[in-house]
């Protein structure tokens, strides 16, 4: 250890232990009180939960069911700040002469009193927020229509946000993409920091693949359909969401930061009380979308499944049996239920918040659901005016069961089965409960959705501890000390049954399939902050902060496949073949910060910062990398010389910033792995090489806006505009295979994204009666590669390759092209043909041309959300969500497997429009069935493939009455309000695309390749009956 | 009282500087460390021991096996011996029966994935030899053993290779660099390089000794002198392939292990178990499996045998119902491999009897075409097939030997080769109109070559 490493944890341990021997000085003062009532400025109605907290000891109150509060101080004067979200807040001196003080608070449409973070250990005012900060309430995450996990709240409600659910499996699996692509192979998911808690938000593999062989012999793949585990978290206790989107805003958080930055706060209890929430919702779910089965004729069924076909459709026709196996695989109505109940209580120095929430969801296929059970304690404790700790902790319990779908090798998926799967042929069990064999297929998918089992347990424990002491506190002058802790621990445990009486299973030289795949993660991370607050004479505030970040992430999975099952035994010892891997993972990153903030008068808002990070992902383990940040808000309707009154606020901002973004692990090590043979130990070369000078990749943001509200609180805009440079990327190359390697990571190349938010916030009517509420969000993005210095690649689970469509990097194109085959045209727009050296020849003598074009893109066109809020006679809201995505395109390959089989829903229509010129290269003459048009083109274009998958959907839509309080008054003011509602979410989607869900992802969460289809879990609408109250 | 409190707020404090003090060394430095999951290669460089060695010998081993499902299916669906139906992947039925104007995709991983597995273990050899030549644990005898070993090893992966890209070439692999990409040869180039390699395996074997044991499948062929009896079996196969130096062919033959006497059967083998870290043999599938997934003989392979061949019922069993997909069908499941840790012949002495017999045909002097004939007949008598009756013309016994072989090396990836060498692809059965029979799959993309 060197020297200078010593006296930089002597000075820790200095603060430290000052920290706490100064905490427990405790001092006795005099003290006073204030009381008294908050109204809505425009309504005159009492506001409820409004947070009255005393500015400089952090403690508070909140009013009751009439408005009022009650708050004891200390020493001889205090401030007091009113806050309610979606309300300005104000701030009032008083002392121990007030005695009654009356509030009324105004409806902040442009949300500019929001406290909003600015750095590690400080906030801003929304007001001078120099970055386009989203920031999510909980009224706005889950008032309208709940989904089962959190990152499903979020759709629709963030400007420059790409959500996507990789299926409609319960449980949850959903990606986040913020301002376009921001890595290529890198990591690409926000970064989750929850009370201070590096939140994990891995996806791991289950295992499934050592039975679908999705991955083609891999031992685990990303087709697993896994679940990114922030599906932990329950929403119902989040206060508040803040989402950094790019390297502007994030730099303070450096290395893992280029992906985003979401920072969620949950519920903390207040001083007064027991205060008392229950919340019930019951509901259903069931499929949005049935694609329909294909008709057969005696023919067609002769014709795609030959004389078995032919006389098991005679069968059918003579008993009149057809079946919908959509409706029998997919066709539940899953009962939802989610009972949440919370308390609040406490006095001025000690508050809690205790929540305990038990959710239980079927799916929409028999035999899948979703249960999870969480309890969250939040404690804040006052030792002394100056020093204040805050426990956050939280335990979850989930279950999740996702059935098998997405893409195979061996038949076995539901999807695929079903793609084999006419309607005159019967699956279903005899009398006996035997199922009879799949005469098309490997699989019977009833049998295997009935016999098999496919769970995934989570036992998660995430604690953090905030310290914040005051060292000194003078007139204009503080210095704090902010030491966070975050613990974050979870044990996954999946665990697939194939019951030796599979169809497959019998079939196979070693009947019976037991995976078990056993997953602990733990993350730590710590911070130690010093911030120091100087106000000068002329209005000038400078905070400057310092401080020191900590992160290490360890995680050890160990795979155990076992075939050749003992009976009925379950347990993975209880077979004849036994097959284990084991995978760590680790991460040791260090960093330090610096920042300054000068705030003139709340005109001119200047922050600069620097952020230093190191890491054992790095090549150099030593090396620190500097990330630093500037930005500048200038708030034009606090200058001198703006006196027009229209304006509430008119703001200029302007910010910059980088972030990195770490290697994957194990790009680093050239490795050999086991590979025995007749018992005899062997090790085999790994396909990756590794490369030992990687660093971090950089991203450069440069985000500019306006952001203004008029004075009639009308309305609000939010404006912004941004360039994302990613330099230095992480890109995996593809190496000539003869060298004996497949891949290997290296720092090259650069990309940008630029984009455009719109924001507009409107209030047209805010009566007593009657108050509407909408909000329309607006946002684009454009990807361009600039600088590709190895030839253009497909990206690995972006596609089976260029005949079936692929995402591709390329030089000069959009980071997410998707290119595949399609006839070569000459400038006449005619086929082309060439010979064997490839010369240009007539049709005659040569043969065509096909090559690889670019096709497609997943990106969208643009995305638009328009939220409303309509509420009448102060009791009854209506409020809806709907989403529109246009363009962007997906990779639709469930189709192609229908079409193969016989079995497409429009098989035998012919109103599939193709270009004459595929046409003719497939030699068709247009007048073709659609399915035979497809067939045709099958290595001729991948044009079909690749489908345009706009929406217009419906995200969530509710309606609630809350039942006047007044009706309780014979129960002693003990109910404080009751809610009742209902709501669906996805209630409806209006899509050209070809299958279930234009939203779908069968290599889960990439980067880029997105939006590839196959056979998917179908998705799922909901409807809720809710019943809220508080007491 | 306050006094006690003092201490308690002391002892706290001084509890928590400890624990600081504890986790303080890792509060600033990071460690570099090594893959904690797997073995790394400069490990095995730095430290080539005589158990490193041999866990690199044997792995070598091992990596023949990798994605041999895909040259299978490669090698039977375009020598129209069987078809692999999976609903899933249609490029089996598609692209490589030519299906309409589809083409062999540079990018699939039918062109992809034998190709990367064959330089893979190509790799393997190299850094075994690599690390045998630095290493103070082995005498010249037994690095002499590693150097035959590996390269005789080499040669067989180059030789799949090359059978898969036939026009097209193959790339050598630079040897003690694996960041450095080879020069492209040409189809007679890359003969020479394997041809090469053999023969200084052969002669490196001359005077050598094996430090590492080999699985079950070369047992007779495991230690210095039955691997030379490999290596010239294997080099007889390199020189017929050549279609030019027939004497060259009978040489070979002469030194290796080809018994006119023995058990067909008599061969080198890849070893299938259900053990940790093993592989199950990749083509066994239930012959009545349905057919979303069904492995099927071309339906040729039983019209066009003769009576009473027993190969046939052998190799193939009846289905219950027809097997079809993408306009294709057959009755017959593929019964080659009954067990999922059946082996796999990498050579066996069937073949090397059919290349004595090719071999003579071809020189044709003296009582060569006779001496064929007799061979032939060792092979067709195995099968309980009376001796040859027809013509026998070199056209003639030329014809009966690529039926012999037809048959007796069935779906052990030698039809397409032999009738591609012959110029006879053309007079593979074509099931649909608009297939056509591939001559050569292009070099990968990733090779980056056009």
């Amino acid at each position: 250890m060197k020297k200078s490493d010593r006296s930089f944890s002597n000075l820790l341990l200095v603060l430290a232990v000052a920290t706490f021997l100064l905490g427990f000085s405790y001092a006795t003062v005099a003290q006073f009180t204030v009381s008294g009532t908050v109204t809505e400025e425009q309504t005159d109605q009492p506001l409820i939960g409004v947070t009255i907290q005393v500015q400089e000891t952090g403690s508070g109150v909140v009013t009751n069911s009439q408005g009022e509060y009650e708050i004891e101080l200390q020493g001889s004067s205090a401030t007091l700040v009113f806050s309610y979200i979606g309300y300005q807040t104000k701030t009032f001196p008083v002392d121990s002469n007030t005695g009654t003080l009356d509030v009324t608070l105004r409806q902040d449409i442009a949300e500019l009193g929001e406290v909003v973070v600015s750095g590690l250990g400080t906030t801003v005012k929304r007001e001078n927020l120099a970055n386009s900060v989203s920031s999510i309430s909980a009224e706005e995450l889950i008032g309208k229509s709940p989904a089962q996990t959190l990152s499903s709240n979020l759709y629709g409600k963030v400007t420059g946000a790409e959500i996507s659910a990789n299926s409609g499996a319960p449980g949850g699996g959903i990606s986040i993409r913020l301002r376009g692509v921001t890595s290529i192979n890198g990591a690409s998911q926000p970064l989750y920091i929850v009370d201070g808690i590096y939140y994990n938000n891995d996806d791991i593999p289950n295992g499934s693949n050592a039975v679908t062989a999705a991955a083609g012999g891999g031992s685990a793949s990303n087709q697993d359909n896994p679940v990114n585990r922030i599906a932990d978290l329950n929403p119902e206790d989040i206060e508040s969401i803040e989402i950094l989107k790019g390297a502007s805003a994030a730099a303070i958080y450096g290395q893992r930061a280029s992906g985003g930055v979401v920072i969620i706060t949950t519920k903390r209890g207040t001083s007064g009380g027991p205060l008392f929430s229950l919340s019930q919702r019951v509901g259903f779910t069931t499929i949005q979308k049935k694609l329909g089965m294909r008709d057969f004729t005696v023919a067609t069924a002769d014709s795609a499944f030959g004389s078995t076909g032919r006389t098991l459709f005679e069968e059918a026709q003579s008993q009149n049996r057809f079946i919908d196996y959509e409706e029998e695989m997919y066709g539940q109505e899953g009962l939802l239920s989610k009972t949440t109940l919370s308390t609040s209580f406490g006095n001025e120095n000690t508050s809690f918040f205790v929540s305990g929430s038990l959710q239980d969801d079927e799916g929409i296929i028999p035999t899948t659901g979703y249960e999870r059970q969480s309890i969250r304690a939040n404690m804040d404790h006052r030792f002394s005016p100056s020093l204040n700790v805050a426990v956050s902790s939280n335990y979850v319990h989930s279950q999740a069961f996702r059935g098998l779908t997405n893409n195979d090798n061996s038949g076995t998926t539901f999807g695929v089965a079903m793609t084999a799967t006419p309607n005159f042929i019967d699956l279903r069990p005899n009398e006996d409960g035997l199922y009879p064999d799949h005469p098309f297929n490997t699989s019977n998918p009833l049998q295997t959705r009935d016999l098999f089992s496919n769970g995934e347990g989570v036992d998660r424990v995430s604690t953090s501890v905030k310290a914040n002491f005051n060292i000194w506190q003078k007139p204009n002058n503080f210095l704090t000390f902010t030491f966070n802790g975050g613990v974050d621990f979870f044990s996954q445990n999946n665990k697939l049954i194939f019951p030796s009486e599979l169809q497959f299973e019998r079939i196979s030289g070693s009947p019976g399939t037991l995976i078990e795949t056993a997953t602990d993660n733990l993350n730590t991370n710590t911070s130690a902050i010093l911030v120091h607050t100087f106000t000068t004479g002329n209005n000038l505030t400078i905070t400057s902060q310092a401080g020191y970040t900590s992160f290490n992430n360890d995680q050890n999975r160990i795979l155990t496949i076992a075939n050749n099952i003992l009976g009925t035994q379950t347990n993975v010892d209880q077979a004849v073949e036994l097959n284990a891997d084991q995978t760590k993972v680790f991460q040791r990153d260090r960093g330090f910060f610096l920042q300054e903030e000068l705030n003139f008068d709340d005109t001119y808002i200047f922050t600069a910062g620097l952020r230093f990070d190191k890491s054992d992902r790095n090549g150099d383990v030593g090396k620190f990398y500097l990330y630093p940040k500037a930005s500048l808000a200038w708030n034009l309707t606090n200058e001198d010389f703006w006196n027009s009154g229209t304006l509430e606020n008119l703001k200029l901002r302007v910010a910059f910033g980088q972030t990195g973004n770490l290697s994957t692990f194990g790009a680093k090590f050239t490795s050999l792995g086991p590979s025995n043979i007749a018992g005899l130990g062997g090790v085999l070369i790994d396909e990756t090489r590794g490369v030992e000078n990687l660093k971090p990749e950089r991203q450069t943001e440069i985000e500019a806006g306006i952001d203004a509200s008029l004075a009639s609180g009308f309305g609000s805009l939010e404006l912004t505009v941004y360039q994302k440079s990613i330099e230095d990327m992480l890109l995996q190359r593809e190496l000539e295979p003869s060298t004996g390697f497949d891949f290997e990571s290296f720092n090259s190349g650069s990309m940008w994204n630029r984009g455009v938010e719109v924001g507009l916030n409107l209030l047209p009517f805010n009566t007593a009666n009657f108050r509407w509420n909408s909000s329309i969000n607006f946002w684009k993005n454009w990807s361009k590669v600039t600088d590709l210095p190895v030839p253009p690649f497909d990206i690995e689970g972006g596609g089976f390759g260029t005949s079936l469509g692929q995402y591709r990097i390329e030089e000069g194109e959009s980071a997410t092209q998707i290119v595949g085959s399609d006839p070569e045209l000459d400038t006449n727009g005619d086929l082309v043909y060439r010979d064997d050296d490839g010369n240009v020849v007539s049709e005659e003598e040569g043969s065509l041309s096909i090559i690889t074009k670019k096709l497609g893109d997943g990106e969208a066109d643009f995305q638009m959300s328009f939220s409303n809020d309509v509420r009448i006679f102060n009791n009854l809201s209506l409020n809806f969500l709907l989403h529109w995505k246009k363009g962007g395109d997906n990779l639709n390959l469930t189709e192609l497997l229908f079409d193969l089989n016989g079995t497409t829903n429009d098989y035998d229509d012919t109103d599939l429009d193709i270009a004459d010129f595929r046409l003719e290269a497939a030699g068709l003459d247009g007048t073709e069935t659609n399915a035979i048009k497809r067939l045709a083109l099958l290595g001729i274009s991948a044009d079909h493939f690749i489908q345009d998958a706009s929406y217009l959907r419906m995200r969530e839509i509710g309606l609630y009455y809350d039942v006047p309080v007044s009706a309780f008054a014979s129960l002693n003011n003990a109910i404080r309000g009751v809610r009742v509602g209902v709501s669906a979410t996805n209630l409806f989607t209006i899509t050209p695309y070809r299958s279930y869900d234009p939203e779908v992802s069968n290599f889960g969460n990439q980067p880029i390749g997105r939006g590839v289809e196959v056979t998917p879990f179908p998705s799922s609408k909901q409807f809720y009956a809710h019943l809220n109250i508080d007491f | 009282m306050k006094r006690l409190n003092t201490i308690n707020k002391a002892s706290f404090a001084i509890f928590f500087a400890a624990l600081v003090w504890i986790s303080g060394c890792n509060i600033i430095d990071i460690e570099d460390r090594a893959d904690p999951n797997n073995t790394e290669l400069q490990v095995v460089l730095d430290n080539p021991s005589r158990p490193n060695l041999s866990t690199l010998a044997v792995g070598t081993v091992s990596g023949m096996r990798v994605d041999m499902r895909i040259w299978f299916i490669n090698h039977g669906m375009i020598g129209r011996e069987m078809y692999r139906f999976l609903s899933a992947e249609p490029r089996n039925t598609g692209d490589l029966l030519g299906k309409e104007n589809s083409q062999l995709d540079p990018g699939s991983f039918y062109t992809t994935r034998p190709w990367s597995a064959y330089y893979a273990n190509i790799r393997m050899a190299n850094i075994l030899i690599q690390a045998a030549s630095n290493s103070p644990a082995v005498n010249a005898e037994e690095l002499n053993g590693i150097l035959g070993f590996a390269k005789t090893i080499k040669a067989y992966q180059y030789l799949l290779a090359l059978n898969l890209t036939n026009n097209n070439g193959i790339r050598r692999q630079v040897t003690d660099d694996i960041n450095a990409v080879g020069d492209m040869l040409s189809k007679p180039d890359g003969f020479a390089l394997i041809e090469s390699l053999l023969d200084e395996a052969y002669t490196d074997l001359d005077n050598a000794e094996f430090i590492f044991n080999l699985p079950p499948g070369f047992s007779g062929f495991d230690d210095s002198e039955g691997f030379q009896q490999f290596n010239r079996a294997l080099q007889a196969r390199v020189a017929a392939y050549q279609m030019s130096d027939w004497q060259a062919v009978l040489d070979a033959l002469d030194n290796s292990f080809i018994d006119e006497d023995g058990s067909l059967a008599t061969g080198v083998y890849h070893d299938f178990t259900t053990q940790p870290n093993d592989e199950t043999n990749p083509v066994f599938a239930d012959p009545q499996a349905g057919s979303g997934d069904s492995w099927v003989a071309h339906p040729s392979f039983v019209a066009d045998a003769e009576n009473g061949d027993a190969r046939v019922d052998e190799k193939v069993e009846l289905r219950e119902s027809e097997a079809a997909l993408d306009g294709l069908s057959s009755n017959y499941g593929l019964a080659v491999y009954d067990s999922p840790t059946a082996s796999i012949p990498i050579i066996r002495n069937a073949e090397l009897i059919l290349l004595r017999a090719e071999a003579l045909i071809n020189r044709n002097q003296g009582s060569d075409l006779d001496d064929a004939e007799d061979l032939l007949n060792i092979v067709r008598n195995a099968a309980d097939l009376p001796d040859y009756s027809g013509s026998t013309t070199q056209a003639a016994l030329t014809n009966e030997m690529l039926n012999q072989r037809r048959y007796e090396l069935f779906f052990e990836g030698h039809r397409w080769i032999d009738m591609r060498r012959y110029d006879r692809l053309d007079n593979l059965p074509i099931d649909r109109s608009g297939d056509n029979v591939w001559i050569s799959f292009p070099i990968p993309e990733a090779e980056n070559v056009n």
